[in-house]
């Protein structure tokens, strides 16, 4: 029980920055309104009722502003941070708005055994791949080449493309491991189930072998492997490593995806595997306030806020990623954990959510799924 | 430590994650984004001098950040200026991309869908560093129609179409006794009339961007 403080640390802090927003959001309705350069405010949004309503009318609304702030910052720097502010807040609603990227890393996270330390890393790493993309994309058509939007869009369109395969791609490759997973613990009876699923998992099992530790000198390694194996209790066989739920309240001090934390089940390669599935895509809106700061003369503004808006979009994955991890480990615990049948559940949960992965790079490959459109008018 | 719950618990479980995924898929397949492009728009429904409907004639001016983004890459002679003959190719793939999404107009003749041809007679201008795209969607056979529905809507949303203020929709060469009404979609009144009407009796349109659609009716006794 003791593994759930830290994801309720990282719920708090998720809520916590959500009301931060929310009160930066008011500052800012402040700010816009004696902005000179406000011009008339945009007519009331259409009535779309509930949270997606809200959601949609909130990005819009600091969407809007962004084209304005950065006219203003051509004559008033301090826009600057308005620009920046109001990137922020967009990129938090934004990928908490419908989107296939939450989807895809949740569900990952949940059929690989992820740890929550884990999501938060991929999150942002794949929020900032993200950013990076969309940067580099305009940095290239727009700055150095001085391209078409025409021209640029059809490389998104390739850009996305590349990015739905390769999340199919991952997705049966999950399939492929965890449907191993799951077959063996339909086909083995259930008193071996638990032996069967530590050999399917061996690469857990190591985590509680001392000369695992050995093998690192880190002093962070030893948090991390200890949550490891705190995070895989269904072989837990009575091992207790309470000491490492200290350095597991680390939540939100990253240090960055080091080597180590990217190498969780299946290595670092999956864990590039899902940040380049999920990031390679860039955001529509990066690209369109990109190409609108380069024509004011400030690119390095619309770059910068880029990033920032990144950075919003990363905490919101990082709060459904963690739920994501929780809703797993919950199961984990109420299924009875070793015994045969909770295995068996487990191992389904995970198969589901593999293919879940597969479905969401099939759907958007084919067009079942929308994801938000590319900007080609 | 793990409580030992009875394994139907787990089943229970399941079925919980189940709803979740089911949820996770809906969210992200419902298309709505949220509006990326403004179009304030104003249009005209076109008669043919024996009152029947030719086509309709659209003004569209694009905001802002997408007025600079379309610009992107294209030459001109005079900085700060471009002629419609310098924005020509960028209104050539405009129209082009537009067919993809029916031009975003949708009409009906006392019910019945009608269809419209390749816009003519398109071109863009750039005044106060707003694109405006005009063109005209002639109807594939003229029609005549008792009640006219034209509805101008992005059913994902990625767009915002919204009405000018000033002139919204005129009729050119209508017959003396047709009368246009138009509604806007933040019309609470026409939202509602929407969900009441058309998804449940004619089926069609359940659509989230149904809730986006601009309506103009015009009835010819």
């Amino acid at each position: 029980m003791t593994s759930r403080t830290p994801f309720t640390r990282c719920l708090a802090i998720g809520v916590a920055a959500l009301a931060a927003i929310l009160l930066v959001d008011g500052a800012l309705h402040v700010l816009a309104a004696q902005n000179p350069f406000g011009g008339p405010r945009p007519a009331a949004e259409p009535q779309v009722g509930g949270i997606v309503g809200w959601l949609l009318a909130k990005q819009s609304e600091f969407y809007r502003e962004m084209s304005v702030t950065i006219r203003a910052a051509k004559s008033d720097g301090s826009a600057v941070w308005t620009l920046l502010a109001i990137s922020f807040a967009y990129g938090i609603f934004h990928a908490a708005g419908p989107g296939h990227g939450k989807a895809v890393i949740s569900s990952y996270l949940v059929a690989n055994r992820e740890t929550a330390r884990r999501g938060i890393v991929l999150s942002f790493a794949s929020a900032l791949l993200q950013a990076l993309v969309a940067v580099v994309l305009v940095g290239i058509c727009a700055w150095l080449l001085n391209a078409t939007a025409k021209t640029m869009c059809g490389a998104e369109r390739a850009i996305e493309i590349a990015s739905y395969v390769l999340i199919a791609a991952f997705g049966v490759r999950l399939v492929w491991t965890k449907g191993g997973g799951f077959i063996r613990a339909l086909q083995v009876k259930p008193v071996l189930v638990p032996a069967m699923a530590m050999a399917a998992v061996h690469h857990h099992v190591h985590n509680h072998a001392h000369s695992d530790h050995d093998r690192h000198d880190h002093v962070h390694d030893h948090g991390h492997h200890h949550r490891h194996a705190h995070a895989d209790h269904d072989h837990d066989q009575g091992h207790h490593h309470d000491h490492g739920h200290v350095h597991d309240e680390h939540c939100g001090h990253s240090h960055g995806p080091t080597p180590d934390q990217l190498a969780g089940p299946g290595g670092w390669r999956r864990g590039l595997g899902a940040i380049f599935a999920v990031g390679l895509r860039p955001c529509s809106g990066a690209i369109l306030v990109l190409v609108f700061a380069l024509a004011q003369g400030l690119f390095w503004a619309g770059i910068a806020a880029t990033f920032v808006m990144g950075l919003g979009t990363a905490i919101t994955v990082a709060t459904i990623a963690v739920l994501a991890v929780s809703a797993r480990g919950l199961a984990q615990r109420l299924s009875g954990g070793s015994d045969g049948r909770g295995t068996l559940v487990m191992r389904g949960i995970e198969f589901a959510a593999a293919g879940l992965v597969l479905l969401f790079g099939i759907g958007l490959l084919f067009g079942y799924l929308a994801a938000e459109r590319v900007t080609c008018l | 430590m793990g409580p030992r719950v009875r394994g139907d618990d787990g089943w229970r479980v399941l079925f919980g994650l189940l709803a979740l995924i089911a949820v996770a898929l809906a969210s992200a397949s419902s298309a709505a984004a949220h509006p990326h492009v403004w179009i304030t728009a104003k249009s005209q429904v076109m008669y043919a001098p024996d009152g029947s409907v030719s086509g309709v004639r659209h003004a569209w001016t694009f905001d802002d950040m997408f007025s600079t983004y379309a610009l992107q890459g294209i030459e001109q002679k005079t900085k700060g200026a471009y002629s419609r003959e310098e924005l020509a190719p960028l209104a050539q793939t405009n129209v082009e991309s537009l067919k993809e999404f029916s031009f975003f107009t949708f009409a009906r003749a006392d019910g019945t869908r009608q269809r419209f041809l390749e816009p003519v007679d398109y071109f863009l201008d750039y005044k106060n560093s707003l694109l405006t795209l005009h063109f005209t969607l002639p109807a594939k056979t003229p029609f005549r129609a008792k009640q006219l529905v034209l509805e101008v809507f992005d059913k994902t949303f990625f767009i915002d179409f919204q009405y000018a203020e000033k002139d919204p929709v005129t009729l050119v060469g209508a017959p003396a006794d047709c009368r246009m009404q138009f509604q806007r979609p933040n019309d609470g009144s026409a939202a509602a009339q929407k969900l009441g009407e058309q998804n449940f009796l004619s089926g069609e349109g359940g659509n989230f961007g149904m809730m986006f659609a601009n309506k103009i009716t015009v009835d010819c006794p």
